[in-house]
């Protein structure tokens, strides 16, 4: 029983009971807050395998700011007393099977990778930058595997990450643009039907 | 630019002085053009009628072409041009006789190419090799010989008399209104409708055209081609007055009973087809009866020439064909042969066939069916029995038709077929032929002593005259039969017409019954109906005594040389003399003694000039065409003497003896003959025309007899029991199958139900289901997003599992 | 067992996956369906890190794809949810079931 067993059993039991909270928490915002926590359980997950950056982006971006949205989100799409809104038994059973059955393919192919250890050196953030500067040596010590036997790879070049990070730049920015447009305020036709509704 | 034009007139002169059998073809197609500006008129006009109160254009048009009555340029076109057609035909005919006399004179083998043409109109296949033949190969072409030429002028002169004739007789179509007094409506009323005068000229048009096109073909599918068209102009024409309930009964019945005799035609045809590979009638000769000489001009064994050869397979060489009177195989013989292997009584035969270059064989018994099957096609349109029945109704028709098609030229065409085919008919056939014949000529003579409809006894006189050509070709008289087709279609037409003309007089009474004297009346029309019944009777030295008498002596040369078929002797002889009697009964009735009906004959009046002049012309014609040099002698007819040209080897060959017999006893036959029709005409003269004895009493005394042949020998009752009635029970059963169960009123429901109990109901049926199938599926788009979000992770799980578990 | 090793992690990432396919399925809310989604980029991130981890091939590339999935999952979230502010500012309401104008 080492210590990173112990830890990884409370987080991972942490994490996991917050997400099965989200499914079945009734209650849109107790649901929200749910994934909070399951997302924070993820960051430490995170820290617990040694991507230390990736943990802070985690937190950063998705508590501070996708939570955020999704609380803004389910604010402005409420109706007086939230509704709550029901769901079939038979919903839950088809479901459920579908979900169960997934773990256990899932547990099952998991299974099948052995259980190797981990790397000796962690990657540090400077690595990382380097990286999406492109300026990283990304060929692994190993050999590549595909190659059949007795072939041996070629040397790989150094490669970066620069073009995958400018992408995703554009992306966010398109995706800015995007959503401002999508939800822009416009003439509210369906506005006096929600007051009937909702009294 | 005129030198040009004369230019182009000479050539267009050298292409038919080139090859004269083009006159033929040109004389052909005038009816055509006739028939197609008539049909391009008429249809043009009855287009544009329900517009002509609206548009200008379309009112200018419908009375350009007759307005409301029917114009009679229309037929005025299609006399000139069968009148052309004639014109053409007579000096084919005479250009025809100049070269042939003078190619006897100095023979040039170019002679018969210049009266024959053939062009291939289909064919599949390679035709490279000379003796690779197509797979199929279906040709148009004409030959003209002989007894082409003089039955070609024969049909045009007859058609222009009677399209002559016609112009006087259907004068009450040209109105624009024609009450028709036989068709009663349901109140009472008699029908009132449009004049048709352009529709009978367009299908009297066309049947010339069919008839001719007969006449030159050289093959047996464009005979069959002008068969059927000719079949199809019967059917529009009996069922002119098609409003009246008997005149469409009786189109239909001539129609169907000649496809009953079509369906042996094409049993024949297809018979033909697989073994000669060849329609050509020169082709089948030349396959099946063996020549003089082979190839190499040596000759063939004398008692073999001109025979079908017939064969066994020998049992211990399978190839060879041993030659022997009574084999069960044909052997047909190629293009080029040697004679030596008939000389030997052995020929090579081997399998599979190569037609034209090896001899090849077939079952005797096919060409025996092959034979019987063009035969029945024959039978079916010239009524022989058991296809009689339609011709006597045919006379619902207007009398013109009756005269063209009817009387002198679509019921010989199964005439003129018997004889161009004779080559491939057996002997056994061939005797079929003349018991048939002589079976029709007896049964039709005897229904026509009782009738007392002008037509009908005309009808039937026809029906007994086939029968005499028919017996006549069967015992081995085929000069005389086709002569006898000849004479007869002039008189009958002319006799024909004669009535035409005395039921005009009478407005359009035809009871016999009602007529008497009317010879002071009509004198032309007696006159020359009198010439036409003497004829018909085979008075001496008038047209049809040269062919009936030769018919006679024919058959009973035959009798005496084959005792056992006597009855074909017999028949011929009893048949005279019934014709006598009721030719000259049907004169009588008509023209002298008192009028029955004061009424009719005080109304009765002469015909115009359009109508008697054709009757004078036939009659000269019935008089004299079978004159010749020698006019004492049956034999000595100058056209019969033509016709004998092209008469087949086959017929001298094969009936040698027979024609030795008639020789002999020609003056015996002849006078038996004469006494029999005298005997008939003094009966009928004491019975009608001197009152000696009244036939009433006979009548009454012997009223089984007269039931028996005034019901045409129960003919009609015995085809509706065994083959009407069952047909349509059959018909009616079978209709089932498509009748569906839906509440009357409510025809939606019954398509949405699902009711494959009918056949209509089993294909609506199969829609039904797609359909209803089809809306479940559509419920898969449900638009519920949840449940597309579960489908679409369901499929990813199942991939993930065959990935993972199966694969992996 | 003894050993902190891969299974475990993948583990956890499968049972926070079948957790978001559940939401998915189940949440009548569409922001509830949001969250489902949320949860299964996060999975799939626990599953790329914990192989950069434990493999000495990815090691760099793991982390570097867990945090463009990041990135890119915040983005569809802003895109989700203004399409969530569409629907219901025409149909008052976000109850994915009276989304049904497209059905066949």
């Amino acid at each position: 029983m080492t210590l990173p067993l112990v830890l990884f059993f409370v987080i991972a039991t942490a994490t996991a009971l917050s997400a099965l909270a989200v499914v079945c928490t009734r209650n849109i915002v107790r649901s929200a807050v749910w994934l909070l926590f399951t997302l924070i359980g993820v960051s430490l997950n995170y820290f617990l395998l040694g991507a230390e950056f990736l943990g802070a982006a985690q937190l950063i971006i998705y508590v501070g700011g996708t939570m955020v949205l999704v609380v803004f989100g389910v604010m402005l799409t409420a109706q007086g007393p939230f509704l709550q809104l029901k769901i079939k038994h038979v919903e839950w059973a088809v479901a459920g099977t579908i979900a169960v059955g997934l773990f256990a393919l899932l547990v099952y192919t998991s299974l099948q990778f052995g259980q190797p250890s981990e790397n000796e050196e962690t990657v540090q953030v400077s690595t990382l930058g380097m990286a999406f500067m492109g300026a990283a040596e990304a060929t692994p010590r190993a050999a590549v595997t595909g190659y059949p036997e007795g072939m041996t790879p070629p040397p790989r070049t150094r490669m970066g990450y620069l073009l995958p990070f400018e992408i995703v730049s554009v992306h966010l920015l398109v995706v800015l643009i995007g959503a401002a447009y999508l939800a822009r305020a416009k003439r509210r036709r369906a506005t006096p039907q929600a007051a009937e509704e909702t009294s | 630019m005129i030198v040009s034009l004369i230019e182009w007139l000479y050539s267009q002169a050298m292409w038919f002085s080139h090859t004269p059998g083009r006159y033929y073809v040109l004389a052909t197609l005038l009816p055509v053009t006739a028939f197609l500006l008539l049909l391009l008129g008429g249809g043009i006009r009855s287009l544009v009628r329900p517009l002509r109160r609206t548009e200008p254009s379309a009112r200018f048009l419908y009375y350009l072409l007759g307005g409301d009555r029917p114009l009679r340029a229309g037929a005025y076109f299609a006399t000139v041009a069968i009148a052309l057609s004639a014109l053409l035909a007579i000096v084919g005919l005479i250009n025809y006789l100049d070269e042939y006399s003078a190619q006897l004179q100095s023979p040039t083998p170019t002679y018969y190419a210049r009266w024959a043409e053939n062009t291939t109109w289909a064919s599949i296949g390679p035709t490279a090799g000379e003796h690779q033949l197509p797979a199929v190969q279906l040709k148009l072409g004409y030959r003209i010989d002989h007894l082409t030429a003089i039955l070609f002028a024969m049909v045009t002169v007859i058609s222009t008399c009677i399209f002559l004739f016609s112009l006087g007789y259907m004068r009450d179509e040209t109105e624009e209104t024609v009450t028709d007094h036989e068709v009663h409506l349901p109140d009472h009323t008699h029908l009132q409708r449009r004049g048709r005068y352009g529709r009978f000229f367009l299908f009297l048009s066309l049947f010339c055209f069919s008839m001719l096109n007969l006449l030159i073909a050289d093959n047996l599918f464009q005979v069959f081609i002008s068969w059927e068209l000719v079949g199809v102009c019967s059917y529009f024409l009996i069922g002119f007055y098609y409003e009246r309930h008997s005149a469409s009964t009786a189109a239909n019945k001539a129609f169907i009973v000649n496809r009953i005799g079509d369906a042996g035609f094409l049993i024949g045809l297809a018979i033909v087809w697989s073994y000669f590979g060849t329609f050509n009638f020169l082709e089948i000769q030349g396959k099946l009866r063996c020549p003089d000489s082979d190839a190499h001009r040596k000759g063939v064994p004398v008692q073999l020439a001109g025979t079908i050869l017939r064969g066994e397979r020998m049992a211990d060489q399978p190839r060879l064909v041993q030659l022997t009177s009574t084999g069960s195989l044909a052997v047909l013989i190629p293009d080029h042969f040697h004679a030596g292997p008939l000389e030997k009584g052995i020929i090579d035969s081997p399998d599979p066939l190569e037609r034209n270059s090896q001899f090849a064989v077939m079952p005797y018994w096919l060409l025996i069916v092959a034979g019987l099957g063009i035969f029945l096609g024959c039978a079916g349109k010239s009524a022989q029995v058991p296809l009689q029945t339609w011709l006597p109704d045919a006379m619902e028709g207007p009398t013109p038709v009756s005269a063209l098609i009817h009387a002198a030229t679509m019921v010989a065409a199964g005439v003129y077929l018997v004889g161009r085919v004779y080559p491939l008919f057996t002997p056994e056939v061939l005797l079929v032929i003349a018991y048939v014949g002589a079976i029709t000529l007896f049964i039709a003579a005897s229904i026509a002593l009782v009738q007392h409809d002008i037509k009908r006894v005309l009808a039937y006189s026809t029906v007994s005259q086939l029968g005499y050509m028919m017996l006549s070709l069967g015992v081995g008289g085929w000069t005389p039969g086709l002569l006898h087709l000849l004479t007869h279609a002039f008189f009958k037409a002319l006799l024909f017409l004669a009535a035409g003309a005395v039921i005009f007089g009478l407005h359009h009474q035809q009871d016999l019954r009602k007529m008497g004297g009317l010879s002071r009346k009509m004198p032309i029309t007696a006159f020359t109906m009198l010439i036409g019944v003497l004829a018909i009777v085979g008075t001496p030295f008038f047209s049809g005594w040269y062919s009936k008498d030769q018919i006679i002596g024919q058959a009973l040369g035959f009798g005496l040389t084959y005792p056992k078929h006597l009855l074909l002797a017999i028949l011929p002889i009893v048949g005279a003399g019934l014709t006598g009697f009721y030719m000259f009964r049907l004169w009588l009735l008509v023209f002298t003694g008192t009028p029955r009906d004061a009424h009719a004959y005080e109304h009765a009046h002469e015909s115009p000039w359009v109508m008697t002049l054709p009757l004078c012309v036939l009659a000269i014609f019935s008089l004299g065409i079978a004159w010749g040099p020698q006019f004492w002698s049956p034999e000595g007819s100058y056209v019969g003497q033509l016709i004998e040209k092209s008469e087949p080897d086959a017929v001298v060959l094969g009936f040698g003896k027979v024609i030795h017999a008639a020789h002999e006893h020609h003056l015996l036959a002849g006078g038996l003959a004469l006494a029999a029709a005298l005997v008939g005409v003094s009966i009928a003269l004491a019975a009608y025309s001197l009152r000696r004895f009244d036939i009433a009493r006979w009548q009454a005394a012997l009223p089984g007899v007269h039931r028996f042949l005034e019901r045409k020998w129960y003919f009609d009752e015995l085809y509706n029991v065994l083959l009407v009635r069952s047909t349509v029970m059959l018909a009616f059963a079978l209709s089932r199958f498509d009748k569906r169960t839906a509440a009357p009123g409510d025809a939606d429901a019954a398509d949405r139900r699902v009711d494959p109990s009918s056949l209509d109901g089993a294909f609506s049926a199969v829609g039904l289901l797609m359909h209803r199938a089809g809306l479940r599926l559509r419920e898969v788009q449900s638009g519920l997003l949840r449940r597309y979000v579960l489908v679409l992770i369901l499929t990813t799980v199942v991939m993930f599992a065959i990935l993972s578990i199966l694969i992996a | 067992m003894t050993e902190l090793t891969l299974t475990h992690f993948l583990v956890l990432g499968a049972f926070l996956f079948c957790c978001g396919v559940m939401c998915i399925t189940i949440k009548r809310n569409a922001i509830g369906i949001l969250m489902g989604v949320e949860l299964i980029l996060n999975s799939a991130n626990i599953n790329f890190v914990a192989f950069a981890r434990f493999s000495p091939t990815f090691q760099l590339e793991g982390q570097i794809f867990a945090l463009m999935v990041i990135v890119l999952a915040a983005g569809e979230a802003a895109v989700a949810l203004a399409i969530i502010l569409n629907f219901y500012n025409n149909h008052a309401t976000v109850d994915v079931d009276r989304a049904e104008d497209l059905k066949g």
